[in-house]
Parts: C-alpha cells; structure tokens; sequence
C-alpha cells in the first residue's frame, strides 16, 4: 500500500514515513505543495497525510485537486491548527481524518490502519494476529474461535495495539487514544495499568498467549515476542 | 434620555421662562401706559379744580356721579409735606354692590382759609377690561407661537439628526467577527461627515487588529506545535530502540513529559486567547445537565478505578447557550477537576435545576484562597502533568457566555456552581 506524506517539516516527515515503513506501507514524502501536486498527478496512492500549512500552498487545495482525480485515496489532515471550522471543512472536501499536532506516531498509525479498512473491505474484514481475531464491524473479538467479551474501553485498547504491534507505546497516548485529549488526569495512567491487566488476564482466559509487554518507565508493546 | 427629547425639553422649558418673562413685562407695560394716561387726566382735572376755587373760593358739588367724583372734607391736622398721591382704591357700586377699581389723586387744597383734602377719583373698569384683553389676546398669540415653534423644531432636529441616528444603527450592526467592513451613509453635514469617516476608520482599524491578532493567534500555534509534533514524534522513535538504558529511559520520558506539558500549555493558552476574542460563535442552547452525566458516564472507568461514587439529580435541565465546542471543554475541565482532586472511596455529586447545575466532589482541603482558583497557572496539586489552566479556561468560558460560576467548600466537599448570569424573572418565579 503506498502512503504519500505531505509536510514542509522535513524530520517529521522523515519520522512519519519511518514509521510508516515500518509498518509495511510504501511511503513517499512531499515538502512543498507543488511538489505534492505534481506527485498526486503522477502516481495513485492509497492515503495521503497532508499538513494544512505549506510553504506554496493551502493544503485544503491539494485534497480537492486528489478528490478530482482519485477520489477513492484516503486522506488524513494534520495541522498544527485546533480550529472546528478547519476540520469541518476538511471534512466536507472529503477528507477522513483530522489530526491536530502534535500528535502520537501510534495514533497516527491506527488512524491510517482504521481507515485502510474502511475504504478497502468496506470495513467488512478481519484483523488476525496469532489466535486473536477481531471483526471491527461487529466490535466482536474471538481467541482461538471463542468469542470474548471485552468492555468498550479494552476492546479500543485492544485494536490499538493490534494497529501498532511491536511497537513501543506511551502509557499517555495509550491514554488519549481512550479517552481522547483533554485526558489530563495522572490517575489515567493507573486506570489503563488496569485495562491492560483485565485485557491481558480475559486474553489469556481464553487461551491467548502473554502478548502484553511492559516496557519500564515508557509504557507497553503488543509483542509475539 | 433620547437627544431629541433633551434637547425638546430643555428648548421648551426656556422658552416657557421667557414667555412667562415677556407676559409679564408686555403686561406691566401696558399697565404704565393706563397709569400714566389716566394719572394725567387726573392732574388736567386738578388745574380745573383749583382754577374753579381759584376763581369762586368756594366748592360744591353733589357727589351723585361715581365717576370723575370730587370729593372735598375739611382736615385738621394734615401731613407736613403736603403733596399730590395717586392711589388705588375699591369703591362699591351703590346699586349691586359691586366693588370697582378706582384712581385716586389725593391733595391738600385751602378754601376759605380752611384747609381741605381733595380726592379726584377715575374708574378704572374700561382699562382694565383693556388690560385684560390685551393681555389674553397676548397669552393666546405667544402659546400659539411657542406651540408652533416647537412643533417645527422637533421636525427639523428630527431631520437633521437623522444621519446620526442611521449611522448608531449601523454600528450596532456591526460585527467585528464578521469580516464585512462598516457602511456608512453619507451626509450632506459636515460634521456627520466627519463623524461617519473616523468611524469607519476605527472599524477598519479594529478589524484589521481583529485578523491580525487572530492570524498571529494561528501562527503562534503552528509555529508552535510543529517543533513540538518534531519533538514527539523523535522521543517515539527513540524508544523503539532496543538498546537503551534505564538511566536513557528515564530521560527520555522526561523530556517526553515535558513536552506533552508544553504543547498542553500552549493549547490552553491559544483557547483562552480564542474564547478572549469570541472566535468561538453559533451559540446554541446546551443541555449541560445532560452533557455532564454522559461525561461522568464516559469517564466511569476512571470513577471505579478511583472507587469514586457517582450521585445524579436532575431535577430539572439546566440548559444554556454557548457554543458546542465550549459546553464539551467546559463539561470535560470540570469533571477531570472533580475526578482528580478526589480521593480513594470519594464521590461527585451531580445536581441540577432550571436555575443552577452543581458538580461538587469530595477531596483534601485547598491549600489557596478559594478566590484565587480561578487564576492561571494556579495549580493545586503538584503533579507534573497539570499546567493549571483548565479552572481558567472554565472560568473565562463562562465569562465570555453569560454564565457565573462560584466555588464553595463546605465540610470536606468542593462545590462548583453554574448558573446563568443573568437569571430570569419567570425561572424564579416557576420555584
């Protein structure tokens, strides 16, 4: 899957698509607006992640002259900007998402997964990972083909990680990634340590390998490993 | 008080002074006129009478006629300075009693060696039926005048300031957030003129100082929030890495904190800027009670984990308006506060009416002044992930929407209250 990356800030361009690569997408990077514009003309992507501030250009511009040509490619805004009318009309061009830096490479990463989903299988796909498998569609999770039942918040972690496995995550984008993020509280930190037991313990229950790592002072990974 | 009214009003309270003033002194002067006209046809009769006694040393006369009557009596003792005195006197008419004005010349005359007093009377009933009517014909002329004046005045001023009037109803139109420039009639008065163009120059300027301050309000945050996304999205990279140390990790998650702290920072202190600058707008009417429970709802993870006990009573919604935005910041700044500041086994309180909406909760007592907890960067607990603005920005939500919130401490328990600014009278009266 090819992922274009729009951002004039060239170490987190570089950051983004590192991580992007390490996801497994082919992804290419744009600085400039007309160099965006001359590479959506020239390829197709699958999702473009566009910064709304370019040095030449409005990004609201590049996702309407890609809407014109394939108006099937995802798109994720991101922008330094928290202002509603900005992702109101970003979502009225047709873009997916809206991002507001900075923001967590993890997030990110979830969206793009989430949103790869939807467009390709019309949502209607599996996510497997060993004997773990959940259906997004139905928010139903089966462990060795036994259904689970998870409560909402650890039925969101558990997507989480498995849209960033063997990936290193913060206890604080674990958090707002549940709970959104004016989440400011110290005590959240607790309150996913004990998501994360009930998930690990409700996994295992049913026959789940250990997949949770905590990693000291930083967070967890979803590891097979 | 409108200007056409004060200036009506101070026009016709002058202009009844000067008419009462003119009344009187058209009035006293026509009665100076009579006086003096009558005063000397009583000194043309005197000369008649001292020439007759002149000439026979002797008066009589049957005092039968009322007017022009002369009477005569011999005094003894008369004053030292004799002289001639013109009175007023009232004389009653023989026949129906009814007293009449009179004139009277009074002097001191010797006939046949004995000194008489004289008094020459003239009836003054024609003049002053004269004065009377001259002086009514007077009042209905100046009133009809005045009337007039006034009348046209109101007009005229009406006319005249009615650019004035056109263009305060412009600029109460005016919206700075709007982005359309302010339009102003011309008038052929220079001085509205005048007044209409530094109007229109002010607007022009303010909204100018409107976009620019707004557009640096976006900048800052761009400029911002770009190195901070770079920073953070290194930090991320960085422990993906499986060769670093504690002591490296340890660092790391500083420096990670602290820069999650910064960028929290600097969103609060954009939004407190934006609501300052009401860039937030489309006011709508929010059911805060109802947005309140589904937060405390959303938050129930947390509330179990801290084994903090929810208690709802809506008696009634407690709506307002303000916009969409702002209700969820306010709602959710308010419940984290409660949710932070409480204690293992505590508990929040919800409770709400048509008039009010209170969130109290149970926790330590505050180390501050109460006064002072709305205050920037007034922090309470001293855990790094508090920037200590969201009681600031839940303060200057409420300001910039016509809400008041107060804070109490009774026994152990933190009270916020909310309630609108501006209470209704019907509200109150439904209780």
């Amino acid at each position: 899957m090819k992922v274009l990356v729009v951002e004039d800030e060239l170490g987190l361009a570089e950051s983004i698509s590192d991580y992007m690569v390490k996801e497994g997408y082919v992804c290419e990077t744009a600085a400039t607006f007309r160099e965006a514009d001359e590479k959506i003309y020239l390829y197709t992507y699958d999702c473009i992640i566009v910064d709304l501030t370019l040095p030449d250009g409005d990004g609201f511009q590049l996702i309407n002259s890609l809407k014109k040509l394939v108006a099937t490619t995802g798109v994720i805004i991101i922008s330094a900007r928290n202002a509603l009318e900005d992702k109101v009309k970003g979502l009225e061009i047709g873009s997916d998402d809206y991002l507001t830096k900075p923001f967590h490479l993890s997030e990110l990463n979830a969206r793009v997964k989430s949103l790869m989903r939807r467009r390709q299988f019309g949502g209607h796909t599996e996510i497997r990972f060993q004997e773990i498998v959940v259906v997004p569609h139905t928010r139903k999770v089966f462990v060795k083909g036994l259904p689970t039942t998870l409560s909402r918040k650890e039925y969101d972690l558990l997507l989480y990680f498995l849209s960033n496995v063997d990936v290193a995550l913060t206890k604080a984008s674990i958090a707002e990634h549940l709970w959104g993020d004016n989440i400011d509280s110290a005590d959240s930190f607790d309150v996913v340590y004990s998501h994360i037991k009930n998930l690990r313990r409700k996994l295992i229950e049913k026959g789940a390998a250990d997949y949770v790592q905590s990693i000291y002072g930083i967070g967890y990974k979803f590891s097979q490993f | 008080m409108k200007l056409l009214a004060k200036t009506n009003r101070i026009y016709l309270g002058f202009s009844l002074i000067i008419y009462l003033l003119t009344a009187l002194a058209f009035y006293e002067i026509i009665r100076f006129l009579i006086y003096d006209e009558v005063e000397s046809r009583l000194q043309v009769e005197r000369l008649d009478f001292e020439a007759y006694v002149k000439a026979h040393d002797t008066w009589t006369s049957s005092p039968y006629f009322v007017e022009n009557k002369i009477e005569v009596s011999p005094v003894q003792n008369y004053p030292e300075k004799p002289g001639e005195v013109f009175t007023d006197t009232l004389i009653r008419n023989r026949y129906d009693g009814e007293v009449m004005p009179f004139r009277q010349l009074t002097f001191y005359k010797p006939i046949h060696g004995v000194m008489h007093r004289v008094e020459i009377r003239k009836s003054l009933i024609q003049t002053y039926r004269l004065i009377e009517v001259i002086t009514i014909t007077m009042a209905i002329f100046l009133g009809l005048l005045l009337l007039g004046t006034f009348w046209f005045q109101g007009k005229l001023s009406g006319r005249l300031w009615h650019p004035f009037y056109e263009t305060l109803q412009r600029i109460k139109g005016f919206n700075l957030n709007s982005g359309v420039a302010l339009q102003l009639t011309h008038s052929e008065i220079t001085e509205f003129t005048e007044l209409n163009e530094v109007l229109k120059k002010m607007a022009d300027k303010m909204q100018q100082d409107y976009r620019s301050l707004k557009e640096f309000t976006e900048n800052a945050s761009h400029e911002m929030q770009t190195p901070l996304a770079l920073i953070n999205a290194k930090v991320e990279q960085l422990i993906q890495s499986e060769t670093i140390t504690e002591t490296q990790t340890y660092w790391i998650e500083t420096i990670y904190q602290a820069s999650r702290r910064m960028a929290r920072l600097n969103q609060g202190l954009l939004l407190l800027a934006k609501i300052e600058n009401h860039q937030f707008q489309d006011s709508q009417l929010v059911n805060l009670s109802q947005l309140f429970s589904e937060k405390l709802k959303d938050m129930d993870d947390v509330l179990a984990f801290k084994e903090i006990a929810v208690q709802v009573r809506i008696h009634d919604s407690f709506g307002a308006q303000l916009p969409g935005p702002l209700a969820e910041i306010l709602v959710t700044n308010l419940v984290n506060n409660a949710i932070k500041h409480n204690q293992l086994n505590g508990c929040i309180e919800l409770e709400s009416t048509i008039n009010y909406l209170c969130l109290s909760n149970t926790g330590g007592t505050l180390v501050s002044e109460p006064e002072r907890l709305f205050e920037r960067f007034k922090k309470e607990a001293t855990g790094p992930d508090s920037v200590g603005l969201g009681l600031a920005i839940v303060k200057q939500i409420c300001d910039s929407n016509e809400l008041a919130i107060t804070y109490k401490q009774t026994n152990g328990k933190h009270e916020f209250r909310l309630s609108k600014l501006y209470a209704e009278s019907t509200n109150t009266n439904s209780m």
